[in-house]
């Protein structure tokens, strides 16, 4: 091991003057006008080297940390240089997993400027084989090299019971592939919801959760991914996700809430769709009404949350029509196989528009939404959760019974 | 815009360059800096651009008129600047939270609801530009301070390394150095490199990962976890908001130091503290600081009986938990540390009078009273961070009552709380010999080593980065 460096410490005290040094300076640092054009009634003895004040109060401890510098500085340039190297380096090293974000990264000048960038970049370090490093990292890590969102939280709540939903019609029991919509959930027929969403999805799930727990005979999964949605499933691949879900899960219920992030470019097999151009609408509903049908095959019926309404008026209206896309599929489901709930009672202020503050059942006021005007705040989760829970009651007639035993159960 | 983005680094490297560029010429390098601060400002929300602009612009003429005045009148004038800058930060920050409250009174009493209840947006960074514009003002009010030109207080305000999230740095301690010209032979890079890799490191790895592991799921349902998940998350909570806001500030001060100036340090080894004073000290340090210059101290601070210092105390905690955020969960916390910092305060002086040492003495109990006080601050964030009031105390009957398995309780996830704790006692020298190293290579191997330590943090950090917590107050 070396010995440190031989350089003495730097003295206390603020940063020296180095003026001097540099010689010829072309405009005055100093500030000999500052404080005097009115004349001072106090006496001011601030200097450059004067340490912060100091209040008699020692018990606070030492306030400087500029005391302890041991090593030598060196020329903005040569750091410059330092910089640019390590920058240079982790580029090449990392390029693969730039180029699969700049992939999956919203369409539009950006991306494709990115990929301008990255692709050679790319291409030389899979040349290299220098890509290799951060691939075994990600194969240790166990995951899928820049493969979609990792901030996601499925929470588990129970295990996965593969058998079909028996039902009980006239004294026999057959075996459906759409979930019973007029029953009651008993321990041996419990109602498995499966919740799957955005982030604003995931601030409904987590007070749904909370919700549902308070039924006998109620088992809930939560599966939320920020940032994401239908548009792009070369980023996240919710059809592919909901796969896993409902073979693992078996649910009888799905409750979806996907649509905040989807207003933007679609990729698609033959190219990409802006949002706003012909053929946008009619291959989003398309989605829709695949993710639909890919949960009724599985046997679960399909509540859809609508988005509530939106701070943001363009953000509004987008998602205003999205909605209407996606209640236009549901009404289109064969076999009574999904529902629409639009969070706009639960969550819209007077004419259904935007509020941040809405009384809850005792009739204080809360706040409903985050600042950023399109999440939900806990309370509002819980606002929307409650519309959710009396909808599954009132709305697909499944009869849930207060008790304990069902979601909070760890099984 | 945030620091640990692609957007961050091409900017950071612009105008590192045109800066050292322009160091010789004063005026210039001053215009760029506000420039390049305003943009940096602008990056997530360019509105409240008119928001920082006022804040500078009454701070300035608060500055101008308080200085040669006299008696009252200067008292008055400095009063009438903290009002408009508190009323700024109030509006924005406080508004909601207070109409909220007042709306729920007069409803309770049947007196409708006369507060029009208003989503008004928290521009980030305000609660940092305001302490620091008042601590301006109150400096020149002492006479610690002469008032600035425009544009010097237009930097020290802007300036983008501390303008999102501090450190809050005094005008004592900036504006001398943005009047000086700063030498372009004597970068400290090393210190400097260090502080950014190690922020990187804590916010982008140990941060993200105990917040979405382990934090979040268990705050977010309190009532689906076992008492040993509770528990992971309160430790978890505790290694994640020191990761994230100190790595945040090790990153301000480091990207400062770069460009040739020092800002004072945040947080000291904050888990080592034997009491709640000590933790003080150590934990975000600047705003305590603050808070004892510009509020403890005005309100009487250690003169007077002990009944008025303990209320002395207690305002100042509470007022320090509310500047936090509008919430009454941060009150809560205020009040929590107040309350602690009143019993040390009253047990330290028993022990004085019993002739015992202040302190206590001894391996074995500066290991006890370590441990103990890191219990105590853990309780403190279970309501720092707990949506609602119910959900702290639903966490800790389940810490009792929990009863089940523990999935999200994994090797990982103990790791890196032991991680987060244990780097806090780690020996001065084992840090010193790294540098050392790293000051004693060549130029070409320096580069090399910071480019495989920041795609370390890329890979082992996940995808994406966690919400920064301080970003919101």
């Amino acid at each position: 091991m070396p010995p440190p460096s031989p350089t003495p410490p730097t003295p206390p005290g603020p940063p020296r003057s180095p003026g001097s040094g540099e010689g010829g300076a072309p405009y005055d640092w100093s500030d000999a006008r500052s404080g005097s054009r009115r004349g001072g009634a106090a006496t001011v003895t601030e200097h450059p080297a004067a340490p912060p004040p100091r209040g008699g109060h020692d018990d606070f401890g030492d306030h400087a940390f500029w005391e302890r510098l041991p090593y030598r500085g060196t020329t903005w340039t040569r750091v410059l240089a330092i910089g640019l190297l390590c920058f240079g380096l982790w580029f090449l090293l990392d390029a693969p997993s730039l180029q699969r974000s700049a992939q999956v990264s919203p369409l539009g000048t950006r991306r494709t400027v990115s990929l301008d960038v990255v692709g050679p970049v790319a291409a030389l370090s899979r040349t290299l084989g220098l890509s290799s490093v951060v691939g075994a990292t990600d194969r240790v890590l166990g995951r899928t090299p820049g493969g979609g969102p990792s901030l996601a939280v499925p929470v588990h709540r129970s295990k996965p019971k593969p058998t079909p939903t028996p039902v009980v019609v006239n004294g026999t029991t057959t075996t459906t592939t759409l979930p019973p919509l007029n029953y009651h959930p008993t321990p041996a027929m419990p109602l498995k919801v499966l919740i799957v969403g955005d982030s604003v999805g995931l601030d409904l799930g987590q007070p749904l959760v909370n919700a549902l727990a308070a039924y006998g005979d109620v088992s809930t999964y939560l599966d939320g991914r920020i940032d994401t949605g239908l548009s792009r499933p070369d980023y996240f691949n919710w059809p592919a996700e909901l796969q896993v879900d409902l073979a693992n899960q078996q649910p009888n219920l799905v409750v979806v809430m996907i649509g905040a992030n989807d207003p933007q470019g679609l990729v698609t097999p033959t190219g990409s769709l802006s949002y706003g151009e012909p053929g946008w609408d009619a291959a989003y509903s398309a989605r829709v009404a695949a993710f639909i049908a890919e949960a009724n095959a599985a046997g679960a019926h399909v509540l859809w949350v609508g988005m509530p309404p939106m701070q943001n008026p363009g953000l509004n209206a987008e998602l205003e029509h999205l909605n209407s896309l996606v209640q236009a599929q549901v009404a289109a489901t064969k076999d009574n196989g999904a529902s629409y709930l639009s969070s706009v009672p639960a969550l819209g202020g007077a004419k259904g528009v935007y509020a941040a503050y809405l009384p809850d059942a005792s009739g204080a006021v809360i706040n409903v939404r985050t600042p950023d005007g399109i999440h939900l705040t806990p309370g509002g989760g819980a606002r929307l959760a409650a519309a959710v829970t009396s909808a599954i009651q009132t709305q697909l007639h499944i009869a849930l019974v207060p008790g304990v035993g069902g979601t909070g159960r760890r099984t | 815009m945030l620091f640990p983005t692609i957007d961050f680094a091409i900017f950071f490297a612009v105008v590192y360059t045109v800066q050292w560029l322009l160091v010789p010429y004063a005026g210039p390098w001053k215009a760029f800096m506000v420039l390049a601060s305003y943009v940096f400002y602008a990056w997530s929300d360019w509105r409240f651009i008119f928001l920082l602009a006022a804040s500078t612009t009454i701070a300035y003429i608060g500055g101008r008129l308080v200085h040669p005045a006299t008696g009252r009148r200067r008292k008055a004038t400095m009063w009438t600047t903290v009002v408009l800058l508190l009323g700024l930060l109030g509006w924005f920050k406080y508004y909601g939270f207070l109409a909220v409250n007042v709306d729920n009174v007069t409803h309770a009493l049947d007196l409708g609801r006369p507060v029009p209840l208003l989503a008004v947006t928290l521009p980030v960074g305000i609660s940092f530009f305001t302490f620091m514009a008042i601590s301006y003002v109150v400096d020149i009010y002492r006479g610690v301070l002469r008032p600035a030109r425009g544009i010097d207080v237009t930097v020290y305000l802007a300036f983008f390394p501390h303008l999102i999230a501090g450190p809050i740095v005094r005008g004592t301690e900036l504006l001398p150095q943005i009047r000086t010209m700063r030498n372009r032979d004597d970068v400290h890079y090393v210190e400097a490199f260090w502080l950014i890799a190690a922020g990187l490191a804590k916010k982008v790895v140990l941060s993200s990962y105990l917040s979405t592991y382990v934090v979040d799921p268990v705050f977010a349902n309190p009532h689906q976890h076992s008492a040993l998940e509770v528990l992971f998350a309160i430790w978890g909570y505790a290694v994640q908001i020191y990761a994230d806001f100190s790595g945040y500030t090790d990153i301000a001060i480091g990207l400062a130091m770069l460009m040739g100036f020092r800002f004072p340090v945040n947080f000291r080894r904050p888990y080592t503290a034997i009491d709640l004073q000590d933790f003080w000290r150590r934990w975000h340090i600047t705003l305590s600081f603050w808070l004892r210059d510009y509020l403890y101290i005005p309100l009487g601070g250690n003169r007077g009986t002990e009944g008025r210092v303990s209320f002395n105390i207690m305002v100042t905690m509470l007022l320090g938990g509310l500047w936090h955020g509008a919430s009454w969960t941060f009150v809560i916390w205020g009040a929590y540390h107040g309350v602690g910092q009143v019993i040390g305060r009253r047990r330290r002086a028993a022990r004085i009078a019993r002739g015992e040492p202040a302190e206590p003495v001894g391996r074995a109990r500066v290991a006890w009273a370590r441990f103990v006080t890191f219990q105590v601050v853990c309780l403190g964030w279970l309501f720092f961070r707990a949506d609602t009031l119910g959900d702290a105390f639903a966490m800790l009957s389940r810490l009792v009552v929990g009863w089940g398995s523990s999935p999200l309780v994994t090797p990982l996830a103990l790791l890196a709380i032991v991680a987060g704790i244990a780097s806090q006692y780690l020996p001065d020298n084992w840090l010193d010999r790294a540098l050392a190293f790293f000051a004693d290579r060549r130029l070409v191997v320096q580069g090399g080593i910071l480019g495989l330590v920041l795609l370390a943090i890329t890979t082992l950090g996940p995808q994406g980065v966690a919400p920064f917590i301080y970003y919101r107050f």
